[in-house]
């Protein structure tokens, strides 16, 4: 993931939302977000992720108000997000979008830029500019009818930029985009962050979380399992030093290997050992007595996908006790 | 932009959508087919021709306005939600009453544009058959385009909440008491027992009387009428799409889009 320098502004920043669906027509509840906090730095690209059914979406369309939570709020902006105005700042690409099929693609951009409150006189070359930039010039003519999945989801990104936003929500921008398709809208993303806007992204394809976010949310059944940055990957669980030697005798290697608790990848010329901070030293010591050396030694990084997979593993355990204690009490 | 842009917008893209829609135009092919076999109708009887062709003819209008009405209404308000394109549309700066406003008032412009086609071709079957032509004939089109008008708030209001079906049904459900509460109030009135008279008047006040934007009678047969024939109604039923349209802002308002 990306490194960027910190402001302290929020774009985004939720506190506790809770939201019940009621599946049925019964009175059944079922809890789908349990009190969900997290803040979004102005500037940044945002990766909210978690597995199917974690709450992405649900979070999504709680912010654009399209659905209203049982308890807690959010701002985006320094707006509370039940007003509508402070809209025109923020733009919006849902999970599998439909649209207006009847129109074509200059005719749909240009609805959503009077809705918006582009002025008249901006819309054209605004419309021709948000075209190139997804990559659809030759389309603009068609009608949506006629328009591949791929295009679809193109069309939309352009019709959440109409209006210039500030902030801009995505919900799985590549989906249904082939490997060409994703790369020009990571590009796209990415000018976009240049050029100083804020992008909230649901996903759950880590590369792509690691090719394009600053921080991420990690979301597992509707509960808040990590918020950080590559940084804060260190202290999350995997600590520990990452050492690797070149012409380390085999047999020193299995006595340290024992003796220091080593995880021990690689054989022959180039061996990575992974070792506690506190028996570092020793490590060292013991490897240069023995004729070997030391290559590198660097902070042990958890990856995206280590992290995330922990976080999934630990909202099951906590499900499972949760599960066990509700039975308990019946 | 100020709000009434935004509507007007909404409104735009309503009519848009309406008028590439193919249904539309089977309902308005089968309504102007109607008022043309008026002049069939009326060659048959040797009485009355221009009476009976016109009636055809007027009664034709409403009725094709009220299909129009309920399956246009109902449909494109619904179809926004089904398809989610509501999504994207809510996510902008506009009020949730802002589009459900549009939307009616887009709905209201494809029914007159409707009806429009459908009184130009009333006045043409009129003047090939030298039936006479009022201005008897302009109010009673006049009053039931606005009861088209009432008519789509109506299912505006059902598509807030409901699904397209029942939305239909209540829609229609409301056109058919609508027309019949003034007649149920009559028959009411002669009745001995105390409860159904209470009833029918029950039903009298609370439906609206859809028979009040009825002047068929009266320009068919050329009886006078009065200014107040044809104000109040008007006042009334402006007054009604109003409170029809704020209960279903207040609805729409409320409501979850999942
Ligand atoms: N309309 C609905 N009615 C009832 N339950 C719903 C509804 N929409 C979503 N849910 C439930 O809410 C939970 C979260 O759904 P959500 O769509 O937010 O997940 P997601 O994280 O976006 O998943 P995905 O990665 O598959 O898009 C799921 O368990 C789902 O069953
Ligand atoms: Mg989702």
């Amino acid at each position: 993931m990306r490194e960027r320098t910190e402001t302290s502004e929020d774009a985004v920043s939720v506190e506790g939302l809770v939201k019940d669906f009621r599946p049925g027509f019964g009175l059944v509840r079922k809890r789908v977000l349990h009190g969900i906090s997290f803040d979004v730095k102005r500037g940044e690209i945002f990766g909210f992720v978690g597995p199917n059914g974690a709450g992405k979406t649900t979070t999504l369309k709680l912010l654009m108000g399209l659905i209203h939570p049982q308890e807690g709020s959010a701002r985006i902006l320094d707006h509370d997000i039940r007003e509508s105005e402070f809209r025109r700042h923020v733009g919006f690409l849902p999970e599998n979008p439909y649209f207006y099929d009847y129109l074509t693609g200059v005719e749909f951009l240009e609805f959503y830029a009077r809705v918006s409150g582009v002025p008249r006189g901006e819309r054209p070359a605004r419309i021709e500019q948000l075209l190139a930039d997804v990559g659809l010039s030759h389309a603009g003519g068609e009608r949506l009818r006629n328009y591949s999945k791929g295009m679809l989801q193109r069309i939309g990104i352009a019709q959440a930029l109409i209006h210039d936003p500030t902030v801009v929500f995505l919900d799985e921008p590549m989906s249904g985009l082939d490997p060409i398709g994703r790369k020009e809208i990571r590009d796209l993303i990415l000018r976009l962050n240049e050029g100083g806007k804020t992008i909230f992204m649901n996903t759950h394809i880590l590369s792509d979380v690691e090719m394009l976010c600053h921080r991420v949310a990690i979301i597992v059944k509707g509960q808040i399992r990590f918020e950080g940055g590559p940084e804060d990957f260190l202290s999350a669980g995997h600590g520990g030093v990452d050492v690797v030697l070149s012409q380390m005798p085999p047999q020193a290697l299995l006595d340290l290997e024992e003796q220091l608790e080593l995880e021990v990848r690689g054989q022959g010329e180039r061996i990575e050992a992974n070792v506690a901070e506190k028996s570092l030293p020793d490590l060292l010591r013991g490897a240069l007595a023995a004729g070997a050396e030391v290559v590198s030694v660097t902070p042990h990084r958890a990856s995206l996908e280590t992290v995330f997979l922990d976080a999934v593993e630990q909202g099951n355990q906590d499900d499972g006790s949760a599960n066990r204690a509700e039975g308990g009490a019946r | 932009m100020s709000s009434l842009g935004r509507i007007v917008a909404i409104a735009g893209n309503t009519v848009r959508e309406a008028i590439r829609n193919k249904v539309l135009y089977a309902l308005l092919f089968f309504g102007v087919l109607l008022i043309g076999t008026g002049i069939l109708v009326s060659s048959l009887s040797y009485v009355e021709g221009d009476r009976i062709l016109q009636s055809v003819g007027l009664s034709s209008l409403r009725l094709f306005g009220a299909a129009i009405a309920i399956f246009v209404g109902v449909n494109l308000i619904h179809k926004e939600v089904d398809r989610r394109t509501i999504y994207t549309v809510l996510s902008k700066p506009l009020s949730r009453a802002e589009f459900l406003i549009g939307k009616f008032a887009g709905l209201v412009a494809t029914l007159w544009l409707q009806v429009a086609v459908m009184a130009v071709a009333f006045v043409a079957v009129s003047l090939l058959s030298g039936a006479p032509l009022t201005g008897g004939h302009a109010a009673a089109v006049v009053l039931a385009a606005i009861e088209l008008a009432v008519l789509v708030a109506v299912a505006t209001l059902f598509s807030s909440f409901t699904t397209p079906m029942l939305a239909s049904l209540f829609t229609a459900g409301f056109y058919v008491v609508g027309h019949v509460t003034r007649d149920l109030r009559e028959l009411g009135s002669q009745s001995d027992v105390s409860s159904v008279q209470t009833m029918t008047a029950f039903l009298h006040r609370s439906f609206p009387d859809l028979e009040a934007f009825n002047l068929t009678t009266h320009a068919i047969h050329g009886l006078p009428i009065t200014q107040a024939q044809v104000v109040w109604p008007l006042l009334y039923g402006v007054a009604y799409m109003g409170v029809l349209l704020t209960l279903a802002c207040l609805v729409f308002q409320r409501r979850d889009f999942r």
